[in-house]
């Protein structure tokens, strides 16, 4: 145990070590010049100069690359040309508005992916498995920018019954944040329906195969015990694999979505940090958005692991 | 009660028939463009702005009074070239660094663990990176979505290379003096061809939602190249008066998405029963 | 190991606990007494030093926090602000003595002294475009005790007021112990003070309570200024669409430069949104690049002039005849400065004639680098319909578009481009805009008869004669084609009923409105 969690450990700096190296690259090799975009319109050429050196940006790559990571490994990723504060700081405050509609959008797709899934395995070839596969596969084929222009065309515009955009006014409370994040979940968690539909399927069919259902049926149990008791209950492992993954997916993937309603999160941040060519903010948050994803999938494989004894290490 | 295998085999193939029939004639379309569109997609008729499906114009008109029909059927072109590029790119990266992880062991460690880097990092985010470096040109585009779909290609293909090679007992093999390459073209590639195939399939209908996404927040490929995506983003704030001009693009890409979804999964259970667990 | 009731127990919980959540009262609801306005604007200000940029939307947001010494009334005439009154100029136009108004309170609590007039002015000369232009006229400036300003000047400079009244790149009068680069505190003298900044959600601006208004009635920016709502909650909103929405459904009190097509869609609302038209907003303009590549020469630039129909290009920017206007003249008829000088030039769309203009100067194919971007959809529906008026007078013209930051950078550098499409506000002053009438600005326009006719028109003192004067500058700008204006538009935003005494304004402002209710 402890030494798969050791080559794991050492797997994870790897990637992350991979991924730091990537992302400096990345965003040193981008055009546009930060400072003549902060300095504004028409600043002359000393005083971007002036600024560059100030900033550290006149140094040689493989220099400023070993700066940055020095830093990086104290916990500093830098300050924002654009929003003049640590990026940490920028982070910590956008991340909030992420996470919870990360949270809620997978609670909908939990919601609506499970049942459909199980029904969809259990009713195996009837007409409810073609129209819940089906609507799996209609879910993965919507642009998520069209599913939210129409939602917030009906619910927002026409219904009134969210708000158009934005994550409430500055002194909201939870309760108006979570209510200007619902629509939005409503966009991600049906699109990502059509992902944990899939896989619980898959997953349910698998168990519902084995021995053990087999047993169970033959000692005469109804077959909604059998289902919901025994296979469910195995089936749980991968299920919550996949949700887990959902989670590490929406950290960074729900750009459009947090772009159509205009929520303040990570992905735009990160959008507009590349539009402005804020490079200790792409940076930082496309490092630590990677390693949010490792860890998570870190964690949820140990969950694996812990859950079910069967998987090898 | 299940329905007989054969008619739940033949109900599947209907619609994956249904879907295959799309796709040609979404292709047709493309390729026939300049015949087919009956106007240019480029004329800009500035009165004959924001019109409304009808006799002139089969879909209406768009902002600058282009035909949106041309549009969409030349806008066909550009969505379907770039994911087909998009697709084929990445499955042959993909691919090429998956049989080579997992067929040599000392190799696949230090290769999964840059798949795993790629992958670290969410699709869009890494692709909106991508385009604003290299610049946003329709070429650049497709190299950005190359990178960012080649590790997951890469990551199916290593799994079924391990498969394929416990099945063939490649030491044994080996040990008889059969060289490697002949090992890996004349009898490992075959085995992963299903898996590569509904990998395309997959890709290709990822490809094109991601070129739309990417259009929509304007970090995608110039708006003045007519694909869906930019289409939609284009117009958008037309869209409550005169819907159609983002419904109708809108509909091309999910229709077109779909149709694939639908072939690539009726693909993978045709062909292989065995794989369906590898996604 | 989760048992299956359990976690859905568990899930079922959660998800109560949440929709418990959201329907609760927003804590705001109950807690709040203070009036606040919530306005949309196009982006999120790039900074909030004045100073540091010319970007319209930063002189909108920081003009409630900074006043300059003097600004523009209602019919566009430069009144006092800061200063007391109109300054005193000796007989040869050089030398300016601003008395100061008396017992004004910055925003620290101390009073405003004429040293904190001569540093703003320093820095603003120093950083600002504009102050640096100004920088090049003035010899002398300095304090004269604690209530007066002397600027001395090389020569008479006509523009010197009107360049210190502009709300963009503002002669902004700051605290002395607040200057620094970058900005950190914002300490003016304005009706609100800075409060809160979170970049991407809001600017806070609060109400400050010691203001000192002037006597005279409002008129434009000028007279009595009075922050009658608590606190201006200034909101970035870049997608437009979401703008107009947003103002539909009630979310924001003002939406600020709303696409021209959606006023059929706000005059539909049954009253629920006002639609404001601003008339006289500004004019768009094409910059060609004189210093180096293909539009180095003049019969070229003559040619382009030619093929071009500015009638089409702004219809195609602005659609609704109501909001644009397709006249020669760079000035509206009836201000100091109109003139029908190099109206022939205008709007000829001849692609003929223009194709053997360009054969005749040597055009053998080459590519037009057009720049333009997005962030200002009529620029890029312009620049689309402009090249075709130029592939059918046979020039190759390759747009390429990019985002406004690209853009901005790329300007400066003469290497990268031909053609730019851009625009400005419509300003009383001609020196104001296009900075292409300067020097140094990206275009790089000079010539001899250029620095002779504009020497000629700033030294002109008496207002009259200056007026006359421009007519040669507007025929100089249609012979030599620096830049092609295209055209004039009107703006349009909207606000809710509940927001009372919105005048409109090309930098929207907010004292002086109420929200009712």
């Amino acid at each position: 145990m402890h030494r798969y969690l050791a080559s794991r450990l050492l797997g994870l700096l790897a990637v992350m070590g991979i991924v730091a190296v990537f992302v400096f690259v990345l965003t040193h090799a981008a055009p546009g010049d930060p400072v003549a975009v902060l300095l504004g319109d028409q600043a002359s050429a000393e005083d971007i100069a002036r600024v560059r050196v100030q900033y550290g940006l006149d140094k040689p790559l493989p220099v400023q690359f070993a700066y940055w990571l020095r830093e990086v490994l104290h916990g500093n990723l830098g300050q924002s040309i654009f929003l003049q504060r640590p990026v940490t700081q920028a982070l910590a405050e956008r991340a909030e508005p992420t996470a919870l509609l990360a949270a809620m959008a997978v609670l909908i797709a939990s919601a609506i992916g499970v049942p459909c899934g199980v029904a969809s395995a259990v009713y195996r070839g009837r007409w409810i498995d073609q129209l819940f596969t089906g609507i799996a596969m209609l879910g993965a084929s919507i642009p998520s920018f069209w599913l939210g222009l129409v939602l917030m065309q009906l619910f927002a515009v026409g219904l009134g019954w969210f708000p158009v955009s934005g994550y409430g006014s500055p002194e909201a409370g939870l309760g108006e944040r979570l209510h200007a994040l619902v629509l939005p979940a409503i966009v991600l968690g049906l699109l990502n329906s059509a992902l944990v539909i899939r896989f619980t399927r898959a997953a349910m069919l698998e168990v519902l195969e084995e021995d053990y259902v087999r047993t169970a049926r033959s000692k005469g149990l109804p077959e909604r015990t059998v289902v919901l008791k025994h296979a469910l209950r195995n089936a749980l492992v991968p299920i919550v694999t996949v949700i887990g993954l959902t989670v590490a997916l929406m950290i960074g993937g729900a750009v459009v979505t947090e772009t159509v309603f205009g929520l303040p999160g990570v992905g735009s941040l990160v959008v507009n940090a590349v539009l402005r060519r804020d490079y200790p903010v792409i940076q930082g948050a496309l490092l630590a958005v990677a390693a949010i994803y490792v860890v998570i999938n870190l964690l949820v494989d140990l969950l694996y692991m812990a859950v079910d004894p069967r998987v090898k290490l | 009660m299940k329905l007989p295998l054969t008619l739940r085999r033949l109900m599947r193939r209907r619609i994956v028939m249904a879907a295959a029939a799309v796709l040609a004639i979404v292709a047709v379309m493309a390729l026939a463009a300049p015949w087919v569109a009956g106007h240019d997609p480029n004329d800009t008729e500035v009165m004959a702005r924001l019109q409304g499906p009808g006799a002139a114009h089969l879909l209406g008109t768009d902002e600058l009074g282009r035909d949106l029909y041309a549009r969409i059927v030349h806008g066909a072109r550009y969505s379907l070239a770039i994911a087909a590029l998009t697709a084929t790119g990445a499955v042959l990266f993909g691919s090429l660094i998956g049989l080579v992880a997992g067929f040599f062991r000392r190799l696949d460690a230090p290769l999964m663990r840059v798949v795993d880097a790629m992958m670290a990092l969410p699709d869009i985010l890494l692709a909106i990176a991508l385009v604003a470096i290299l610049g946003a040109t329709l070429v650049n585009v497709v190299l950005a979505l190359v990178f960012v779909y080649t590790p997951r290609v890469a990551r199916v293909v290593r799994a079924s290379t391990l498969v394929v090679r416990e099945l063939l007992f490649v030491e044994a093999v080996r040990a008889l003096g059969v060289g490697t390459a002949r090992i890996l073209w004349r009898h490992i590639l075959p085995n992963l061809m299903s898996p590569i195939l509904v990998q395309l399939s997959f890709i290709f209908a990822y490809a094109i939602l991601a070129e739309a996404g990417l259009s929509f927040l304007g970090v995608g490929v110039p708006p003045d190249i007519p694909t869906w995506g930019t289409m939609v983003a284009g117009s958008q704030q037309y869209a409550h008066q005169a819907f159609w001009v983002v419904l109708f693009p809108g509909l091309a890409i999910i229709v077109t998405a779909l149709s694939l979804q639908l072939l690539g999964d009726g693909v993978r259970d045709l062909l292989d029963p065995r794989l369906k667990k590898s996604m | 190991m989760t048992h299956p009731r359990w976690h859905r127990r568990h899930v079922l919980a959660a998800t109560l606990a949440a929709c418990g959540g959201a329907l609760a009262l927003p804590r705001s609801a109950s807690a709040q007494a203070r009036s606040h306005l919530t306005l949309a604007m196009v982006a999120e200000p790039q900074t909030l030093d004045p100073m540091a940029s010319t970007a319209d939307l930063v002189g909108t947001i920081m003009q409630h926090v900074y006043e300059p010494l003097y600004t523009f009334n209602g019919k566009w005439h430069i009144v006092p602000m800061l200063a007391e009154a109109l300054p005193t100029v000796s007989a040869d136009g050089r030398r300016y003595v601003i008395p100061l108004r008396k017992g004004v309170p910055l925003h620290s609590g101390r009073e405003l002294q004429a040293d904190d007039v001569v540093a703003s002015l320093k820095r603003w000369m120093e950083m600002a475009p504009r102050g640096k232009a100004v920088a090049k006229e003035v010899e002398d400036l300095a304090a004269d005790g604690a209530g007066k300003v002397v600027i001395t000047l090389k020569n008479a400079y006509a523009p010197l007021l009107a360049q210190l009244a502009l709300p963009t790149g503002m002669a902004a009068i700051m605290a002395k112990e607040a200057i620094a680069t970058p900005l950190k505190e914002f300490i003016g003298t304005g009706p609100y003070r800075f409060k809160e900044r979170k970049p991407d959600q809001y600017v806070l601006l609060s109400r400050f309570e010691q203001y000192s208004p002037r006597k005279e009635a409002a008129s434009g920016y000028g007279g009595r200024r009075e922050a009658l709502v608590d606190e201006l909650r200034f909101v970035p909103v870049p997608n437009a669409n979401t703008r107009v929405e947003g103002v539909l459904a009630g979310q924001y009190h003002f939406a600020d430069l709303l696409p021209i097509e959606s006023l059929p869609r706000l005059e539909q609302a049954n009253g629920r949104v006002v639609p404001i038209r601003t008339p006289s907003f500004g004019f768009p303009y094409l910059v060609f690049n004189t210093k180096e590549g293909v539009f180095a020469s003049q019969p070229l630039r003559q040619a382009v002039e030619m093929a071009i129909g500015e009638g089409e290009m702004m219809a195609a920017g602005f659609g609704d005849t109501r909001f644009f206007s397709v006249q020669p003249n760079h000035f509206p008829e009836g201000t100091p400065f109109y003139s029908t000088a190099g109206a022939d030039h205008y709007n000829q769309r001849n692609a003929a004639k223009a194709k053997e203009l360009a054969e005749k100067a040597g055009y053998k194919g080459e590519p037009i680098r057009v720049l333009t971007s997005r962030q200002y959809d009529f620029h890029y529906n312009m620049a689309l319909v402009m090249a075709e008026q130029l592939k059918r007078a046979g020039f190759k013209p390759q747009l390429e578009v990019v985002d406004w930051a690209t853009l901005v950078q790329r300007r400066n550098d003469p290497k990268l481009w031909d053609l730019y499409v851009t625009h400005s506000g419509q300003f009383p002053e001609p020196m104001l805009s296009p900075p292409q009438l300067g020097d140094g600005a990206p275009g790089w326009w000079n010539s001899a008869t250029k620095q002779r006719v504009l020497a000629d028109f700033n030294r002109e003192a008496d207002p009259a004669k200056r007026g006359a004067l421009w007519a040669k500058v507007q025929q100089l700008v249609y012979e030599e084609v620096p830049y092609i204006m295209v055209g004039k538009f009107s703006s349009l935003s909207a606000r809710l009923p509940a927001l009372e005494g919105y005048a409109p304004a090309i930098w929207p402002f907010f004292w002086n409105v109420r929200v009712k209710g």
